[in-house]
């Protein structure tokens, strides 16, 4: 049970106090078991105790303001009902505003496919025209298609998968990409690999000049190296040195005359 | 004592080829003797024009290395002539890859970093019979050679090449879907081939009569399998991946022992290690080369570590196990080849290990791949040079072929000139370069250096369209059309010249059964081309203007297809002469459009070919230094010829090393014959006595303080001249003016990837 504070016993409204502390007794008792079950309401349980105080000092004053316990919570729980609100409004705002971006996206993205017909011209006609394909290459325009067609007559057909255009105005062909743009990239993955494992940090390589000039330092005369000039060096000094000759030659010659 | 060593001065010797005239007038004199040879093969060697390095003149900058030298007066005794010498040839092969040695048909089977396959016979004198050119986008990592001479490659586009052999073209590719393929091997029976990808599977197919077909996947690794290698029984393998070695057992597909490899011997590193090479031998043992620089042998039954050497500072990278399994070698990144023998213990005792026993230094750079022979050893990396060296225990006959050899230049003719306009057309593997040479009005006297009025011009760079490499090129004696043809395509320009300038129009809509041509020629008079196709097939194209019109087309004679290599004309335009690979050279009347005559076959491949301008003699030099003059109007060898074969040539002219790439004739001079190798140009005079053994066979001068009596006693017919080396190309442009082609070795090693780093005493 709960230990209640002793209270100041009130005078004139005494009576009415009476009855109502009976009920903020049976409050207290409630908030009790709210603050046993865990709710945090003991601001809300103290609240009423301290307006209680507050309301003997000045009880002469004003009426004392009666903030009971379930007005408290009930604002409480308002409280909470007003944000878990905002939230699921501002929640919502946010997908609609996603669902409309993605449309919009979307649609860029159907606006730069080709157009529909295209489409299923091609679809349809990849299903009867694979096996057609040597006999077809004459008819499209050769200079819009690179070697790899060719070449893909004889061999490699299996994985790039070709598809000749019905249309007789129009002459190109659709490659899919996806397929050449895995390889490649695991080819120079697999060549990064084998470069950085004898070239790469942590292997012990020098220069072919330094390499081939141990010998000249080995000599009894010693030599210089073998790539003893740098003859990539300066290359714009020396071409603008060289004009510049050419045009006080040419000067020259002329005032002589 | 090795043979190499009784043989010193005299004429055609391997190894000799020293830049002695390194000759860049800026740099410090001649260069120091060779790096990787050993000692006592070094030779000083004999030049005869001692002249100093004047107005040479260094051109461009950059990239563009090389130098004009222009006009030295050399005599041959065969007369005055003006030479030119060009040293603007970029050429820079490309490292070797892989190689693959076949035992049945004692062929070598090459492939480089830009993806080309040659084919050597070593037997034909380590001639290159045959290749397949290269692709951009193709970058092979295995070569094996299957049952019934099958070759396959495999690579990083992920894909498993099979190349015909016959036809010299590629029958086709198979995507083995498990993305890059590191490593492929051939069973020991030939009927199966397992490749080894970068997703960790590794994946075994069925080799069909005429295809492959992919049976079933092993268990998947974690990492890419690098290396792999056949039990000889075929019923486990052994796979190399990073930083461990799994056994797999062949009929369940399953991992049997993973065996890790250490990081460093006996040490810790930061650095993974690769274990770039197994071999299984068939007592169980695994053998493993890893980047660490150990050689490392583990029992594949325990799964455990036998033996550990440690044997280099970089990486090994490549192993080759014998087929008797008492030998093996070894390649690591600092060019040494390490051979490892099965010795017994001590003399009396069956118990045997295994022991290094030689090292060999011939390279410079990484030795990317190595190949075991029964008797010799083959190594070749991205120095770009294919050394083969033959065991001396394993030799029977200790002659001259016991000596190393060593394959650095092409045994192709990568340049064609245009006598005319004094034109130069250098084939590249992407790209064509045109130059004109430069010219000279000064004089002098035999050995000077002669200044240049005007200097050698680049007139055209012409890139190919595509990734494809360029098969062969070929510009027309006049210079008005150069032609060259890739794999899928053929190309046909028209040049116009004018004041100086230069204009190129393409001549569009070619055939294109003219495309994967391997040779292509023009007639002496510009007006046809002659196109020899891998398919046999030889083809006349009759030009005129700016178009050109298919005449006529020489069919295979029999059934087979086979490819034809080399293609010679008459300067009367009348006969046309075509070598295949096997059969014998046929000669083809073009007025007529007929065969008029086969000349016999020879065992030997043909290297060169040339006819004579007013004889009509053909000219024929093969793989192993024969010379042949047949005689077309009469369809038989001539006198001369036949003189020459019974008396046999001079050992040393037998015992030169490089093929001889190019024939050409004096137009004035019906009795000479003007032929080049790598290594020495000769003009052979048929007026004056042939050499027999007992003479020397390269006398530069004969003494003028002599009398003439001895001076006509030691001329022989043979005028060799070692002036100019290592020489790519050499013709004769008019009477009085050769032109030759150098390509100086430092030049092609200072454009090679950077080398391991070497710490010497001293430096």
């Amino acid at each position: 049970m709960v230990q209640l504070r002793p209270r100041a016993s009130r005078a004139p409204a005494s009576a009415e106090a009476m009855v109502d502390e009976g009920q903020p007794a049976s409050e207290e008792e409630e908030a009790e078991h709210g603050l046993l079950l865990g709710q945090p309401s003991s601001g809300a349980a103290a609240e009423p105790l301290e307006e209680d105080e507050e309301g003997d000092d000045e009880f002469d004053d004003e009426a004392p303001e009666e903030l009971t316990f379930a007005s408290a919570q009930a604002e409480a729980r308002e409280e909470e009902r007003r944000v878990r609100e905002t939230v699921r409004r501002d929640k919502t705002l946010l997908k609609e505003k996603r669902k409309r971006r993605e449309e919009l996206f979307i649609e860029q993205k159907k606006r730069k496919l080709l157009p529909d017909t295209i489409l299923e011209k091609l679809t349809t006609a990849s299903q009867t025209n694979v096996k057609k394909l040597p006999g077809k290459v004459k008819e499209v325009n050769l200079e819009k298609k690179n070697e790899d067609c060719e070449k893909g007559n004889e061999s490699k057909k299996v994985k790039v998968q070709k598809v000749q255009s019905v249309s007789q105005n129009k002459s190109y062909l659709a490659v899919r990409l996806k397929d050449q743009d895995l390889k490649d990239s695991r080819q120079q993955a697999a060549q990064a690999f084998i470069h950085n494992s004898l070239y790469g940090p942590g292997t012990n390589r020098t220069t072919v000049n330094k390499f081939l000039s141990l010998a000249n330092k080995r000599l009894p005369v010693k030599k210089a190296a073998v790539q003893f000039l740098n003859n990539a060096w300066g290359i714009q000094k020396k071409q603008n040195a060289k004009r510049f000759k050419r045009r006080w030659m040419v000067r020259k010659m002329k005032t002589k005359k | 004592m090795p043979p190499a060593r009784g043989l010193t001065c005299n004429g055609g010797r391997r190894a000799r080829r020293r830049a002695a005239n390194g000759r860049q007038p800026n740099l410090p004199p001649p260069s120091p003797p060779p790096r990787a040879l050993p000692a006592h093969f070094r030779l000083c060697a004999r030049s005869t024009s001692g002249a100093e390095p004047e107005s040479a003149r260094a051109r461009g900058a950059g990239a563009e290395r090389g130098e004009r030298r222009e006009g030295e007066r050399a005599v041959t005794g065969m007369g005055e002539f003006k030479v030119h010498r060009v040293r603007f040839f970029n050429y820079v092969p490309s490292g070797i890859r892989c190689v693959a040695y076949n035992n049945q048909s004692n062929r070598l089977a090459v492939s480089r970093t830009d993806g080309t396959v040659e084919v050597y016979n070593l037997s034909a004198n380590y001639f290159q019979e045959k290749f397949f050119p290269g692709h951009e986008s193709r970058a092979t990592e295995a070569l094996c050679w299957a049952e019934g001479q099958r070759l396959f490659s495999a690579g990083l586009n992920g894909e498993i090449m099979e190349y015909d052999l016959q036809a010299l073209n590629i029958k086709y590719a198979v995507d083995a879907f498990g993305g890059p393929i590191w490593s492929m091997a051939a069973s020991p029976s030939g009927s199966q081939l397992l490749v080894g990808c970068e997703d960790g599977s590794v994946k075994l197919f069925q080799i069909t009569p005429d295809k492959i077909q992919f049976e079933r996947n092993f268990d998947r690794q974690k990492s890419r399998i690098l290396s792999l290698s056949w039990h000889p029984s075929g019923t486990h393998i052994a796979a190399g991946s990073i930083d461990y070695i799994s056994v797999f057992d062949v009929k369940s597909g399953s991992a049997v022992h993973k065996m890790i490899v250490d990081r460093q011997h006996m040490g810790v590193s930061k650095r993974k290690c690769i274990v770039w090479g197994v071999a299984f031998l068939s007592d169980g043992t695994v053998i493993s080369v890893d980047s660490a620089g150990k050689v490392q042998f583990w029992d594949s039954a325990t799964g455990t570590l036998v033996k550990s050497h440690l044997i280099a500072n970089a990486d090994v990278q490549s192993i080759a196990v014998a087929e008797q399994e008492d030998s093996f070698v070894v390649g690591t990144a600092e060019g040494t080849v390490f051979h490892f023998q099965l010795v017994p213990v001590t003399s009396n005792s069956s118990e045997k290990q295994w022991v290094r026993t030689k090292p060999f230094q011939h390279h410079t750079h990484d030795v990317r791949t190595v190949a075991h022979s029964p008797t010799a050893l083959i190594s070749g990396g991205t120095d770009t040079h294919l050394v083969i060296r033959p065991l001396m225990e394993k030799v029977e006959v200790k002659n001259y072929d016991a000596a190393l050899r060593k394959i650095t230049f092409p045994h192709r003719r990568l340049i064609s000139c245009s006598k005319k306009r004094q034109l130069l057309l250098f084939q590249f593997a992407h790209h064509l370069e045109l130059w004109r040479l430069g010219s000279t009005v000064a004089t002098g006297k035999n050995g000077d250096t002669l200044p240049l009025s005007k200097n050698a011009d680049h007139l055209l760079h012409l890139k190919t369209k595509g990734p494809e490499n360029i098969i062969c090129s070929c510009i027309s004696p006049c210079g008005s059309w150069i032609a060259y043809s890739t794999v899928s395509r053929f190309f046909l320009y028209r040049l116009n010249y004018e004041h100086d300038n230069i204009s190129l129009k393409r001549v569009s809509k070619m055939p294109p059964f003219l495309r994967c041509a391997l040779q292509i020629l023009f007639s002496e008079d510009s007006t046809k081309l002659f196109v020899a196709s891998n398919q046999g097939a030889l083809h006349i194209v009759q030009l005129s203007g700016g178009s050109f019109k298919h005449l006529h087309v020489f069919q295979p004679q029999s059934g087979t297809v086979e490819a034809m290599c080399l293609l010679a004309v008459s300067s009367d335009g009348n006969w046309l002469a075509a070598s295949g690979t096997s059969a014998g050279v046929h000669v083809y009347n073009v007025k007529q459009l007929k065969l008029h005559c086969t000349v016999p076959a020879y065992n030997f491949p043909v290297t060169a070919m040339a006819i004579a301008p007013n004889t009509n003699n053909l000219v024929i030099a093969h793989s192993d230094q024969q010379v042949f003059e047949y005689s077309i109007p009469d369809k038989q060898y001539t006198d001369w010829s036949r003189t020459v074969q019974k008396q046999g040539f001079h050992h040393l002219w037998l015992q030169r090393d490089t093929p001889i790439t190019h024939i050409s004739f004096h137009p004035k001079r019906p009795m000479h014959i003007l032929l080049h190798d790598a290594y020495m140009f000769c003009i052979i005079d048929k007026s004056l006595p042939l050499p027999n053994d007992k003479t020397l066979l390269y006398n530069p001068f004969p003494p003028t303080n002599e009398s003439d009596v001895v001076r006509r006693r030691t001329a022989h017919a043979f005028k060799i001249s070692k002036i100019y080396k290592p020489l790519l190309f050499m013709d004769l442009l008019d009477e009085g003016t050769l032109v030759a082609v150098e390509r100086p070795l430092d030049d092609i090693i200072a454009q090679l990837p950077p080398p391991i780093k070497k710490k010497k005493f001293g430096t």
